[in-house]
This record gives structure tokens, sequence and C-alpha cells, in this order.
């Protein structure tokens, strides 16, 4: 794969092995600057291993992994955000203690650091926890002091793990504003979720793994379309005609459902069924969803949850 | 940036530690320790000021009979005492309290005990006796000599001073060891207090699941070299709390604590001799402070680190087990091993160095020695964290870690 100048994130033949287990075989995706990009596969599939090995956090077996053209290292220049599956922050110590901390390390003064933080929490309703120590606040509360010091050096390139896990309703759409929100200030998002409404609402394109390879890659309608593509309804009087560009996969009386076997426009498959001759009542058509393809590929693992 | 995140986590660790009630709690624990220690010698000195004049007051009236004929009557007498013959008569007169005290001098009293019975004083009190009778007998010895400089003489108490010369030059002798002896005090010090934190500073990183956030955010060996700079930092201020104590110990009760006014004139400091000292200091602190956070970052817990710990402080302190040899027999092959052993190095060429039989070259050998490698288990304690803590739950072996194109964590 030739790296993409558009290209923030480029992994080339990626491989990671753990003694004598491979873990990550072969893999090869780009993440384009400014796109959302949805990084999806089963426990174990090695999803967490490749973000390792894209930070620097283990030295990968074989391949390339590059960050703004080369090999990540924190004095690199680039801005990351990066929330990792593991989280963690300093327990014994205030929350603004801590927020600023990182946010010195990020290259914030520490006026700023502390200006920045007091504003995140007042926004997402911690504003009086700032001088709390961060053991003494719930799982979600910590969450979203450690969401807030992911993104507080205004990031250009955001790595999320399992963004929303621990987060209720209210605040996994508060976090997916937060996300949103850096997406429109022009940050790159790559995020790691089981969640297939996130990915669908938010994600330009994504990678799915399984077993350490890629199973699918791509947009998602290219992904949808690779899973079984467009499927059409219909409801008619007369006879359905063969043709390329479709299989009959349910029919009835009055009632089949065929699924498209290119790309070709839905309109010209109702042409062709009009000018046949066919009395068209209903005319619908759908595509799989993503968690309907998770199920599918995923199958027997059948995992929907953890990393 | 580099130094920016240096500062940033000096400050950090300085403050955080600094600023915890606990650290204070036991930091405060030892000089106020000291202080009521003080404070009791302080107050026994006085109460026994008071009894020494009370019973300097209190004539002591007793009998007393001599064998040994060097006990002068007149000077027995101006002292209280009142002769007799009869031991068992004066014996019985002092179990009835009739008498305060019966001494019965020997024949030979520097070869035969003083026998002394009184009535019971209590401990402190009992001793007004044995001094009573110690004192008629050498005021009896120093009339029969007749000259209170050889009665001084004949007690021993003669004053010398020595020079002794080294390759011709004057020697520094006790006074010129002192000086240089203090860095081993405040190394063993430092160490002793620190060490714990020195283990647990990475660990608190993996405990708290906190490193992949710092290991995209900065370098390792910043992290690391923060934290051991911070190390001295907080052990600086620590020995500061505890000497504080002394320092207004000796400046305001020199007096009531008995303490001998310490002429600092006469204290003779070689400056190259302070400057190796330092430097070996410092060498030792660093090495040993980069090891224990070396075995921290490979770790799970405290709990695993501690028989390494155990090992680090049984080679740092073995020389001092070795004093005498050291002393005795700088240049011969066990304190030579102790020199150069990295880890046994810093005492025992403190040691020698205070005592003079450290030369120039050997300084020089172990000094280097003891910064390259402090400097390689720094770099080797950073790899260790970078590659080591990211497992949260489990020993990492080195094999592990330094294996250039393998991954060293679980699968995920």
């Amino acid at each position: 794969m030739v790296p993409n100048t558009e290209s923030l994130v480029h992994v080339q033949n990626f491989r990671m092995d753990f003694g004598g287990t491979t873990v990550v075989e072969d893999l090869s995706f780009d993440v384009r600057r400014g796109e959302t990009f949805g990084f999806l596969g089963s426990n174990g599939s090695g999803k967490t291993t490749t973000l390792r090995a894209l930070l620097g956090i283990y030295a990968p077996t074989a391949g390339v992994l590059h960050v703004d053209g080369r090999p990540f290292t924190p004095e690199a220049g680039s801005r990351l955000g990066y929330l990792p599956e593991e989280r963690g922050l300093y327990k014994k110590e205030s929350v603004l203690t801590v927020m600023t901390y990182f946010g010195q390390l990020k290259g914030l003064s520490k006026n700023a650091a502390s200006a920045w933080s007091m504003t995140y929490l007042e926004r997402v309703g911690l504003g009086d926890k700032a001088k709390s120590r961060v053991d003494k606040l719930s799982g979600g509360q910590q969450q979203k002091v450690q969401l807030g010091v992911t993104i507080m050096n205004d990031p250009e390139l955001l790595i999320l793990d399992e963004p929303t896990k621990g987060f209720d309703p209210v605040n996994r759409r508060l976090l997916m504003d937060i996300i949103e929100e850096q997406k429109r200030a022009g940050a790159t998002v790559l995020m790691v979720t089981h969640q297939m409404e996130e990915v669908e609402r938010l994600c330009d394109r994504v990678i799915l793994l399984k077993d350490g390879r890629a199973e699918a890659y791509g947009t998602i309608s290219e992904v949808q379309n690779q899973y079984g593509g467009t499927m059409i309804r219909v409801s008619y009087s007369g006879e359905i005609p063969a043709s390329p560009h479709y299989e009959v996969s349910i029919r009835d009386r009055n009632y089949a459902e065929l699924t498209l076997t290119d790309t070709v426009d839905e309109a010209l498959i109702l042409r062709d069924l009009v000018q046949a001759g066919v009395l068209v009542r209903s005319f619908t058509t759908s595509k799989l969803s993503l968690e309907e393809i998770f199920v599918t590929v995923y199958g027997a693992q059948n995992e929907m949850v953890g990393a | 940036m580099a130094q920016h995140n240096l500062r940033t986590v000096l400050a950090f660790e300085v403050s955080r530690t600094l600023g915890k009630k606990r650290f204070w709690f036991i930091t405060l624990l030892v000089p106020i320790a000291i202080g009521i220690v003080l404070a009791l010698v302080v107050l026994g000195n006085m109460t026994a000021a008071d009894t020494a004049a009370r019973q300097a007051d209190t004539k002591l009236a007793f009998t007393y009979s001599d064998a040994s004929g060097y006990v002068d009557p007149a000077v027995a007498t101006k002292l209280g005492g009142t002769a007799v013959t009869d031991d068992t008569a004066a014996i019985a007169a002092v179990k009835s309290g009739k008498e305060e005290a019966h001494f019965v001098y020997p024949a030979d009293p520097a070869e035969t005990p003083v026998h002394v019975y009184g009535v019971d004083k209590g401990l402190f009190g009992n001793g007004a006796y044995n001094g009573l009778a110690t004192q008629v007998l050498i005021t009896s010895a120093q009339d029969r000599i007749g000259d209170p400089a050889l009665t001084a003489l004949a007690q021993g108490n003669v004053p010398i001073t020595a020079t002794t010369y080294t390759d011709g030059v004057e020697a520094d002798g006790f006074l010129g060891m002192i000086p240089p002896l203090i860095f081993v005090v405040i190394f063993f010090l430092v160490f002793t207090l620190l060490s714990n934190q020195m283990l647990t500073s990475t660990l608190e990183e993996k405990e708290n699941r906190v490193t992949e956030m710092i290991l995209t955010t900065l370098n390792p060996t910043v992290l690391i070299s923060g934290k051991v700079i911070s190390l001295f930092v907080v052990g600086f201020v620590q020995v500061l709390v505890f000497l504080l104590p002394v320092l207004v110990a000796y400046v305001f009760f020199r007096t009531s604590l008995n303490i001998p006014e310490l002429d600092l004139s006469s204290l003779t400091v070689e400056p190259g001799q302070m400057i190796v000292g330092a430097l070996l200091a410092i060498g030792g602190f660093a090495l040993f402070t980069g090891t224990l956070v070396a075995i921290g970052a490979v770790m799970p817990t405290a709990k695993d680190a501690g028989s390494w710990f155990s090992g680090l402080i049984v080679l740092m302190i073995v020389p001092l087990y070795a004093l005498s040899l050291v002393l005795s027999d700088p240049h011969g092959p066990v304190v030579q091993i102790f020199t150069y052993f990295p880890y046994s190095a810093p005492i025992t060429a403190m040691l020698r160095n205070a005592f003079g039989s450290l030369s120039g070259w050997e300084a020089a050998i172990v000094i280097i020695e003891l910064f390259l490698l402090a400097a390689l288990v720094l770099q080797v304690a950073a790899r260790l964290f970078r590659y080591g803590s990211i497992s949260y739950t489990s020993k990492v072996s080195f094999k592990t870690v330094f294996a250039r194109h393998t991954g060293s964590a679980t699968r995920k």
C-alpha cells in the first residue's frame, strides 16, 4: 500500500508476535486527515495491540507504523490525545492537580492548563469536584476527567479506545458531542468501539479486524456492500424477470426480496421491473446494519463487549 | 520540551510529596522523637544537678574502718566520718538506721574492693555513698603526695596532642576524618529514609494504570530522571528537618545537655577529600535510586519488589561489617572487592576516603564507575518502564523487555 499523502496515520504490513503467538498479521490501513475512523473487532482481535504499537508502547515485530510520516514519539511534535483502554489517573491527587499536570506535559503553561481544566470541569458538571481527590469520584466522573486530559491540548490526532465504556446514556451523548466538536475543529479521530450506532453516527471509514487480520476496510457503505450490499423489498403483481444486477433471495406470491450483486442504481432496477410489465405496489431499499455485519463476521465468537 | 517536561515532573513529584500530611507526619516523627529525648535529657540533667547540689549541701555522716592506713583521719573527719573498729556493730547500726553509712577500707584498696553499707536512698541517692568513700581515699592520697600536679599525673589525667606524618606531610588525624565521614552518614540516612519511595515511585504509575498516558505524553527517561531528582530534593528537605532539632539543641541547650563545646576550627577540612566524598555520595545515590526504580518498573507490586530490595540493602551495608578490615587492611583483597563492586563501593570508598586510604586514582575509578553505571541503570530503568510497566499485573522478564522485535505484554 502506498502511503496516502493525506494520511495522518499509516500502517503497512504490521505484524506483532508475543512469544510464539502472532496477534496481528500483515495489517495495513490509513487514517486520513480530518476523518473519523472506526477500529472494530471482537475481543482479542488485536485492536489495542495495534494502537499501542502505533504509539510506540510496543515494539512491532514487523511493518511500518507512522503518525504524520514518522514513528510516533512524544517529542515528535504531533499533538496527540490518547484515551487508553486501561483508564487511570493519579488517584491520590486532586482532579485539578492531575489535569494541570498533564496539561503542562502537553505543552500548556500552568495557568493555561488550570484555566482550561476549570472550564472543562464546569462544562461536564464537575466544577465542584476540582479540588476533590480523584479516587473520591465515581467511575463515570473519573472517565470524564480522563477524557478532559485527553483533549486538553487541542489534539490533531485523537485516539479513543472504547471511549464510552462506563458511561450512562446521558453522558455517552455528552461524550459524542465532545468528539464531534473535536472533529469539527479539525481533529482526526481514530476510535475503537463496540457501539455500532456510534460508528454509524460518527465514522467516515472503518476497519474490521478478525484474528489479527483485516476482514473489511473502507467507508461504511463499502463495508455494507461487501457484506450483502443493498436489499430491495418489492410488493408486486406479475413476474419478476431475471437480471444480472440482482438475485431473488425470497419470492412469494406478491412479495420478493432482491439482493443486488453490483453497485447499480436502485432506480434502474425499478425502471427495468416496470418495463418488464411488473405492477409494483411498493419498492423499498435497505442495507445490512453494521451490527448485523459484525454479528455475521464474528459469528461464533459473538462477543460484543470488551476489546 | 524535554527540559520543560523535566521541570514539570520535578515540580509535580516534589510538591505532591511535600504536600502530603503523611510525609510530614513521618518526617516530623523523627525530630519530635529527638526533641522528646533531648527534653528528657535536659530534665534529667537538671534533676541530677539539683540532687547533686542538695547532696553537696547535706553533709553525710558515716563511720569507717581502715585496714590500709591510707585514710587520713583528719580528711575523713572533715568529710563527716567517724573511725570505728567493730565493723559488725557498725553495719548493724546502719541496718537499724542509727547510722547512715559505714565504709570498710581493706588492707589493699587498689586490689580489694571497698565495702560500702548504707541506708537505701534509691538508685541515684545510693551513688553518693560510693562517691564519698572514693573521695575520702583520693583526698587522703592527695594530702599524702602534697602536689596537685603529681596527683593529676597519678590519676592519668595527661592531655596529649599527637602529630603524625604521611609522606613527609603532616597528617590530619582523627579530626580530619570527621568532615568526609559526614557523607557516609548523609548517604546512609537519606537512602534509609527514601528507599521505599524510590522502589514505589514507578510502581505508582503501574498501579494507577497511568503508564499508557505517560508513555504517550513524555519520554520515560525524562519521567525517571524527574523522579530521581525529586527524590534528591525530598531527601535534602528531610535531612534539614532532622538536623533542625540537633542544631537547636546545640545552639540553645548545649549546657543543659552536657554537649561538649565543639571547636569547629580544630576540624581539618580537606577540599579534595570533601569533593571526592560528595561525588561518591551522589554517584552512589544515583546508582541505588536507578536500580530501585528499575526494580519497581518490572515488579507488579511493592511486595514483589521486597526481596530484591533486601539484597541491595545487604550489599550496601556489608562494608560496615568489615569496618575493621577497611581500617587495618585497605589494600587487602576483601576491601578491594568491596571498593570496586558497584553496590558495595559507595560506603567502602567513602570510608576509605575519610580514613585517608583511598588514593586519587582509586577514587577516580570508583567515581567514574558509579556515574557511568548510574547512567546505564537509568537508561535500563527507562526501558524497563517503557516496555515493562505496561504489564500491569505480572512480573516482566528482562528477556522479554530486551527482545528487540518482540512485544512484551499479554494479547489484547
